[in-house]
């Protein structure tokens, strides 16, 4: 039916990613429960139902279940190697939430402007259009409209005072 | 009765005429777009309706649904590429008509058949959600864990990835929901200390991260894709002659469509395919298809338009999301403070009612709409990216901020999109991973309900027939696809013949 199921036909190469994928996924729920069994518990006399820490480690259960079963038994192509842009625009996001910490505008709009510069824009009224002048829109509609009170920054201080 | 009055009268504001009126531009606008799509366009809308009252603010959303599943057809045809993935199969035939010159005609059919699904399927919504709910009046915990359990199962089925992933991806959320304060213990659980994660984790940031953000990034490798629009004279609509040739399709496709929709978790993509199929296999010029057949727009666009509404039947009625877009309506729904489930036709009928009117309404909207503005639409998706995407970014980041005015929303929406670029890349599809975390809680809950109910004997909800059932229906969510594959194939002519 899918990937894993095609056992009558030519068996397919595995990547590393088909095992390393769910290894990660393992490694993410042995932390996920061992920090489960940190949670504090509900005296027996007073519990009824379930511990808290009960549901998550079902969960956590089913899911190293199933990628166990990925492990042995996905047969799904490697992703292509991630492109150079896509990188950049990753480093561009850490770059946002960076500079979102000084002012959430003054973020938005580097961003907006550098991302349409990294992907081709070179037109100086588009990028001002995405680099300044729909941040300030932004702004006015949910500040005016929505009454959205946005964190004080750098800039945001001009307006909030 | 009264309440279907009532609703009716609801919408007669005029000032909810005109937000339904912009929302099915936006809509429109939203499916034709490359890249964007019912589901993000609603993710990205829920903030804008957060101050609104619950009737403007749902019916805004299930407008935008309905609108952006239509318009997806518009570049299906126009430019060969589909703006939602529910019109993936209307490329199939609406591309070739284009190319000979017929795309006015392409665009008449796409738009009427769409109309008369999506109206058919409100009709049903109309009838189905209230009997439905009624049924649902009686569950007790166990049978409503049951049937939270039965509609991740379906899950599997989402989309043309591996069903395990899907699984996988809905258990992540189901894990991811478990974050903040147990409501049955007050226990904090995975929080780190930080008081913003006690209530959990905010599932919009989530959704504009997964459906939004993580586009964006998934866009960053398609920057080189050009794409080149049909020249179209004017639209025409279908003729006597196409009408007499394809009723029974749209008619055979909109119950098809509704049906799909109902069924939980399955949405318009799926039920586009399977009426795509169908129409060909109940045709008379089957060989047709896929060089500009009415029959096959037609087919496909009456079912994805009647799951629409099909789609809202279970997400009302049961709490339990009939598609990835209702799924987004419904942490709506609960962001308003509303409470989807057999409750809301007995102490909220008049908003149900309003709503289906709404989807009633728009439904003949979009069929104006979208054969007057076909033109101008089509225009829109030629819109450059690097203009497009910086401006949806913003628009994605003061959306997650402004729920809660939170900056920890901000960082919740950009690692969600990250992580969900990184699932999509290996393969995993991201919607299950959000109705797991939208349905998680209500999951835990039931059971824990369910535990104290049975004494903690677990094993005793299978005794119940009502959870039996459903336990049935979920093995077979689970396992079916895969039994009747091998029996296919084992009875398959091309396997013995080698083909």
């Amino acid at each position: 039916m899918h990937s894993e199921e095609h056992s009558s036909s030519p068996p397919a190469r595995r990547h590393i990613s088909n095992v390393a994928v769910p290894l990660g996924i393992v490694a993410f729920c042995v932390w996920a429960f061992w920090l489960s069994t940190q949670f504090d518990r509900v005296p027996p006399i007073l519990k009824r139902g379930m511990q808290p820490s009960d549901f998550p480690q079902l969960v956590i259960g089913l899911i190293i279940m199933l990628a166990v079963w990925l492990m042995f038994r996905d047969k799904s192509d490697a992703p292509t190697r991630l492109s150079k842009m896509a990188q950049m625009t990753m480093g561009l996001l850490i770059g946002f939430l960076l500079i979102a910490e000084v002012d959430l505008f003054l973020g938005l709009s580097l961003f907006s402007a550098s991302l349409a510069a990294l992907w081709g824009e070179r037109r100086v009224w588009a990028i001002m259009l995405v680099g300044l002048i729909s941040p300030i829109a932004v702004f006015f509609l949910f500040d005016g409209i929505f009454e959205v009170r946005f964190p004080r920054g750098l800039l945001t201080n001009f307006w909030y005072g | 009765m009264d309440a279907a009055l009532n609703g009716l009268m609801a919408l007669a504001d005029p000032h909810l005429m005109v937000l339904i009126f912009a929302a099915t531009l936006g809509g429109v606008l939203v499916g034709a777009l490359p890249g964007l799509n019912a589901t993000t366009g609603v993710a990205l809308l829920l903030p804008f309706t957060i101050t609104m009252d619950p009737v403007p603010a749902i019916a805004i959303l299930t407008t935008i649904y309905c609108a952006a599943t239509f318009a997806g057809a518009i570049t299906a045809i126009l430019i060969n590429t589909p703006g939602t993935s529910a019109s993936a199969t209307t490329c199939l035939d609406g591309y070739p008509l284009a190319q000979r010159g017929e795309a006015g005609r392409a665009l008449g059919m796409a738009a009427v058949s769409s109309t008369i699904g999506g109206i058919i399927s409100v009709v049903c919504l109309m009838a189905a959600a209230p009997l439905m709910a009624r049924a649902a009046y009686n569950f007790a915990p166990p049978e409503y864990f049951a049937l939270t359990v039965f509609g991740l199962s379906m899950l599997a089925t989402i989309g043309d990835g591996s069903p395990v992933k899907n699984i996988l991806s809905g258990a992540f959320g189901v894990l991811l929901a478990t974050v903040g304060i147990d409501l049955l213990t007050s226990i904090e659980r995975f929080t780190f200390g930080m008081n913003e994660l006690s209530e959990g984790i905010p599932f919009v940031p989530v959704m504009i991260g997964v459906f939004g953000i993580s586009e964006l990034l998934v866009q960053a490798d398609n920057l080189h894709e050009e794409r080149k629009q049909v020249i179209m004279k004017k639209i025409k609509l279908p003729s006597r002659e196409d009408y007499k040739r394809v009723w029974k399709t749209i008619l055979r496709s909109s119950g098809i469509g509704t049906f799909i929709g109902i069924l939980p978790a399955e949405g318009a993509t799926v039920a586009s395919m399977i009426g795509y199929n169908e129409a060909k296999r109940w045709s008379k010029k089957p060989e047709e298809f896929g060089n500009g057949s009415l029959e096959g727009i037609a087919g496909s666009e009456a079912a994805n338009n009647s799951a629409t509404g099909g789609a809202m039947v279970p997400t009302l009625a049961l709490g339990i999301p009939g598609s990835p877009t209702a799924a987004v309506i419904l942490a709506g729904l609960m962001v308003h403070g509303l409470r989807p489930g057999p409750t809301m036709f007995t102490e909220q009928a008049d908003f149900a009612f309003a709503i289906f009117w709404s989807m009633m309404f728009v439904n003949i909207l979009f069929f104006f709409i979208g054969l007057w503005g076909a033109k101008i639409f089509a225009r829109v998706t030629l819109i450059p990216i690097q203009i497009l995407w910086p401006i949806v970014f913003i628009f994605s980041i003061v959306g997650a901020y402004a729920l809660e005015q939170s900056m920890m929303d901000v960082w919740i929406a950009i690692g969600a999109g990250i992580v969900g670029f990184f699932m999509r890349r290996h393969g995993f599809s991201v919607v299950p991973m959000a109705i797991g975390l939208i349905l998680g809680g209500m999951l835990e809950t039931r059971l824990g309900q369910s535990m104290v109910m049975l004494d903690e004997k677990w094993w005793l909800m299978a005794t119940r027939p009502l959870s039996l059932f459903f336990f049935v229906l979920t093995i077979l969510a689970l396992f079916g696809p895969m039994v009747w594959g091998r029996i296919f194939k084992q009875r398959s002519p091309l396997k013995s013949t080698g083909e």
